[in-house]
């Protein structure tokens, strides 16, 4: 296994290069469980905000949701102020005027009111294109009922539930019960995140929001299952008497870069729909599903690594195969590292040393048949 | 390269190829949805419970029929649970499409009792029994024949005006022959509030005379001296009014019982009399009880200008408006042999046939969304999209190919491949089903570049680990694919539960969202089977590639030991 020494040899010099080196050979070997109960904290900390800020500022609900008109006019020379006098003259003066200025020059006057019944809102579209001095079939309307909200957000509502409930009962049907929770309280932390950011920063909810929202439990989920099939197929390999939090720390390092490419291959199109598709070309939608998938993602990135991962290691660690007993955990990097000295826990831990959990030494790894068959 | 693999690998590709290509012959391309090219949306809901759910199909199949008569394009209605979902993708009249839509009225036949000026203006003809037409609609009659005289005739009687009658904008319709009416169906505006009660709007039961005054006028009126509409019930004697294109009641009139309902009506057809220049509509009704024998018997009674009928006016109440309240000039109809004429254009006289025929559905429906989209910024959408998804994707290939060298081509590979299957799949159910291509569906589509890529990445990053660990490159590939493989299919199982989820549980833009979700999840399983495996496989095979884990973006080892 000379091989590996060499490779141990290259990756020698420490700091950020070698640690990315280290990821690109997969020899990286982080002591996540180190930050278990830091990243918990966090997510607790997080959800408590969102859930406060939710009761406290509540959320910036779009027309869908409470009922009234959004008109889109293209104009050339029309004025904010010129058109808030046509809304005043109309007796609609609290509406929301904003100008929008397109990628190639053409400028989109976007007018929100609550008016709520298609003829009332008929006469506001033959004012606003007679102000623009076009026909009011340029001009994009949507009225929305005051009904409407209760509708769909009981829609969204029963979506949820059904799909928590499906998820809970596939997870523990494919994998493991006690991953269905982890994935379970991983997903609702996503889920109060995301929304928690809109509620804080008073961005406007939509219908394309809720459809980003429930994508982003999908992706959280399809990270948090390719982490737990791999923690499965690794506890299933453990013969010995192992701390779970071992065995999925080696999880968590084996998983690393799939996550991180998966991410950022998914969040390449994302950032390009956001940059290019919203704010160049100002298409609404394009940004109302960009930036909850955003936020969505990157949560779904940390809460797999930080709220499931540790969730399941509690859980297991009760099983008394699986069980914690106090004595120095233990990281490997690679299952079948054989003979490959025990490397230092590397960077991004250093903070609080006095951790219960400190890795020393590496487990026995259970040889590999690869050997002989070579 | 005749080798175990190579055969799917070919075969995916052709058949790949082979669809794109017939794709192209055919003609097909996706339909796009009406945020992308423009048009109106109408999201309908029933007001109140539905007891029956037929009676939302063939509440959806007369909005169908009335759509169709409008002559849009593709037009997709479709029932979701109880919403009805109206798609009317590049209508241009865009406010006449949502008339015809929203108009869920109920249509009523009622006898008018009397015919009032609207509120403010001096009330110089107050007579109980206003008599020799009020200008509002003047009925000639030519029962059984439809006579090419009775156009004539009709307008004819037009020089009968009652002097001091206001006639502004009245002498618009002049109604020869028959029930019925003119009036464009605009002014009847889209359904609000009908009051509840019998769908179709009957009088079953007996008229309740403590709601009127001494006057023998109903007590409680609005602002405009009218029955408010939730108190427009059918077996009560109310004020109802006829309005102009703007909306302003121009005449007012007190009417009795609802004597019969759009159901009586079998058809009704707008057509150019025989001198071939004046439009007209020609009613249709039903045979039997149910139909024409009604309605000769409220004709009768008008006719002869009975108590129930002193003006021999009967009103066409649709949604509480009175459309027009023509004369009756005969008391014995032929169910098939009436028309009503008057200042028609084309427009008008089809627009009041299909009020006519269509104008009553059994169950109302309200409007919940509306939605307008002009095709300029629909347009700039699509553009906004494509540019966007491209980039998008640019941007992937080069992060991928980077990572993983040639492992990376083949991902880009395998995502071509891919996006051409989901471009021939929904062309095709866009020709077929009428699938439409929605803004949504386009993020679902670029969203779906992750998940597709996401499959390569744990593929990969199994390979790379046991290259870490000594394997060669060539060996560990088959069973990296296998347990990369049941971790793939757990994921994307998991996805597809939530695309199907939200597809069946949700209405409107959400559903075509997770419908190319769920169509890209299932491809992308397929083109990891049939495309990447295969293709890694031969990758590890070639002899130029053995010992050359850069080219493969696999980490530096040798692994001969």
């Amino acid at each position: 296994m000379s091989a590996i020494g060499d490779t141990a040899a290259e990756s020698g010099p420490s700091g950020l290069r070698a640690n990315l080196r280290s990821l690109y050979q997969c020899t990286n070997d982080f002591d996540f469980t180190r930050l278990f109960k830091r990243g918990l904290v966090i997510a607790l900390l997080v959800s408590v905000i969102s859930i406060v800020s939710l009761f406290t500022r509540g959320l910036n609900l779009g027309i869908d949701f409470k009922g009234g008109s959004v008109w889109e006019v293209p104009v050339s020379e029309v004025s904010v102020d010129d058109a808030r006098g046509v809304m005043e003259g109309l007796s609609l003066g609290d509406a929301k005027i904003q100008l929008a200025v397109n990628a190639d020059g053409t400028k989109i006057l976007r007018v929100q009111s609550d008016v709520d019944e298609v003829d009332a809102s008929r006469e506001v579209t033959q004012a606003l294109a007679d102000l623009a001095a076009i026909p009011p079939s340029e001009v994009a309307v949507t009225t929305v009922g005051p009904s409407w909200g209760n509708e769909i957000t009981r829609q969204a509502q029963r979506a949820l539930i059904y799909f928590f409930i499906a998820i809970t009962l596939y997870i523990s049907f494919r994998l493991e019960w006690k991953m269905a929770v982890g994935a379970l309280v991983s997903m609702v932390h996503d889920l109060l995140l995301s929304v928690g950011v809109y509620s804080i920063l008073q961005i406007e909810v939509t219908p394309a929001t809720l459809i980003s929202f429930l994508t982003i439990l999908g992706y959280s989920l399809y990270d948090t299952i390719v982490v737990f099939d791999r923690a499965l197929e690794n506890s299933a390999r453990t013969v010995a008497k192992t701390p779970y939090r071992v065995i999925m720390n080696r999880t968590l390092n084996q998983t690393l870069m799939r996550s991180v490419n998966t991410t950022v291959a998914t969040i390449l199109p994302i950032i390009s729909l956001l940059v290019f598709g919203a704010l160049l070309l100002g298409a609404q939608t394009l940004e109302e599903f960009g930036l909850a998938l955003l936020v969505g993602l990157t949560s779904g990135a940390y809460s797999s690594l930080f709220v499931a991962a540790p969730i399941v290691s509690m859980l297991k660690e009760r099983e008394p195969k699986f069980a914690y007993t106090g004595e120095p955990a233990v990281t490997v990097a690679t299952a079948a590292t054989g003979g490959a000295p025990p490397r230092p826990a590397r960077r991004g831990t250093p903070r609080r040393p006095a951790t219960p959990a400190a890795p020393v030494g590496a487990i026995p790894p259970r040889p590999r048949k690869s050997k002989k068959r070579k | 390269m005749r080798r175990k693999g190579a055969l799917p690998l070919i075969f995916f590709v052709v058949f790949t190829l082979g669809t794109l290509t017939w794709t192209f012959l055919v003609g097909n391309s996706p339909v796009l949805g009406l945020d992308l090219q423009g048009g109106v949306s109408v999201v309908l809901q029933p007001n109140g419970p539905v007891e029956n759910e037929d009676t939302l199909d063939q509440a959806v199949d007369i909005i169908r029929n009335r759509i169709d008569a409008l002559g849009v394009a593709e037009p997709d209605i479709t029932r979701q649970g109880e919403t009805v979902l109206v798609q009317l993708p590049g209508v241009e009249n865009q406010d006449r499409a949502l008339e015809l839509v929203g108009q869920t009225a109920v249509l009523r036949f009622r006898p008018v009792l009397q015919v009032l000026p609207p509120v403010g203006d001096t009330p110089t003809t107050s007579a109980p029994t206003t008599t020799a037409g009020d200008g509002a609609t003047t009925t000639t009659v030519a029962p059984t024949t439809t006579a090419a005289g009775a156009g004539e005739q009709g307008l004819a009687d037009l020089g009968g005006l009652t002097p001091g009658e206001n006639a502004a904008g009245l002498q618009a319709t002049t109604t020869t022959v028959a029930p019925s009416t003119t009036a464009a169906p605009g002014t009847a505006s889209t359904a609000t509030t009908v009051p509840a009660g019998t769908a179709a709007g009957e009088c079953t039961g007996v008229e309740d005379t403590t709601r009127l005054g001494d006057d023998g006028l109903p007590v409680r009126l609005n602002a405009e001296g009218l029955t408010p509409r939730r108190r427009d019930e059918a077996c009560n004697t109310v004020l109802l009014g006829e309005r102009d294109e703007d909306g302003n009641v121009v005449t007012r009139y007190l009417l009795g019982p609802t004597a019969l309902t759009g159901d009586a009506l079998s058809g009704a057809s707008a057509g150019l009399d025989q001198s071939g220049v004046t439009w007209l509509v020609r009613p249709t009704f039903k045979s039997g009880e149910n139909g024409i024998d009604k309605f000769n018997a409220v004709a009768a009674e008008c006719f002869s200008a009975a108590t129930t009928c002193p003006t021999t006016q009967l009103a066409i109440v649709l949604d509480s408006d009175v459309i027009s309240a023509p004369r009756i000039q005969t008391d014995n109809f032929e169910r098939d042999q009436i028309q009503i004429t008057g200042d028609f254009d084309e427009s008008s006289a089809k627009d009041l046939a299909l009020v006519l025929e269509y104008g009553a559905l059994p169950v109302e429906l309200v409007p919940q969304q509306t939605q307008t989209v002009s095709a300029t910024l629909g347009e700039d959408s699509l553009r906004a999209g494509l540019i966007a998804g491209l980039i998008g994707l640019g941007l992937t290939v080069i992060f991928m190919v980077g990572y993983y060298r040639l492992l990376g081509v083949v991902a880009v590979a395998s995502l071509t491949l891919e996006f051409a299957l989901v471009w021939v799949l929904i062309s095709y159910l866009g020709e077929s089903r009428g699938l439409a291509l929605t803004l949504a569906g386009v993020t679902g589509l670029i969203v779906s570049i992750g998940i597709s890529v996401d499959s390569n990445v744990v593929f990969y990053e199994h390979l790379k680990e046991d290259v870490r660990n000594g394997r060669t490159f060539r060996s560990t590939v088959e069973r990296s694919f296998g347990s990369s493989f049941t971790t793939i299919i757990k994921a994307d199982i998991a996805s597809l539960i939530g695309a199907v989820l939200l597809y069946l549980l949700s209405v409107g833009p959400v559903r075509g969202f997770a419908l190319l979700l769920g169509i890209s999840t299932v491809i992308d399983l397929i083109a990891t089977w049939f495309f990447i495996r295969p293709a890694v496989l031969m990758l590890a095979r070639s002899p130029r590639l053995r010992n050359n884990n850069a080219a493969l973006g696999m980490p530096n080892v040798k692994a001969t030991a």
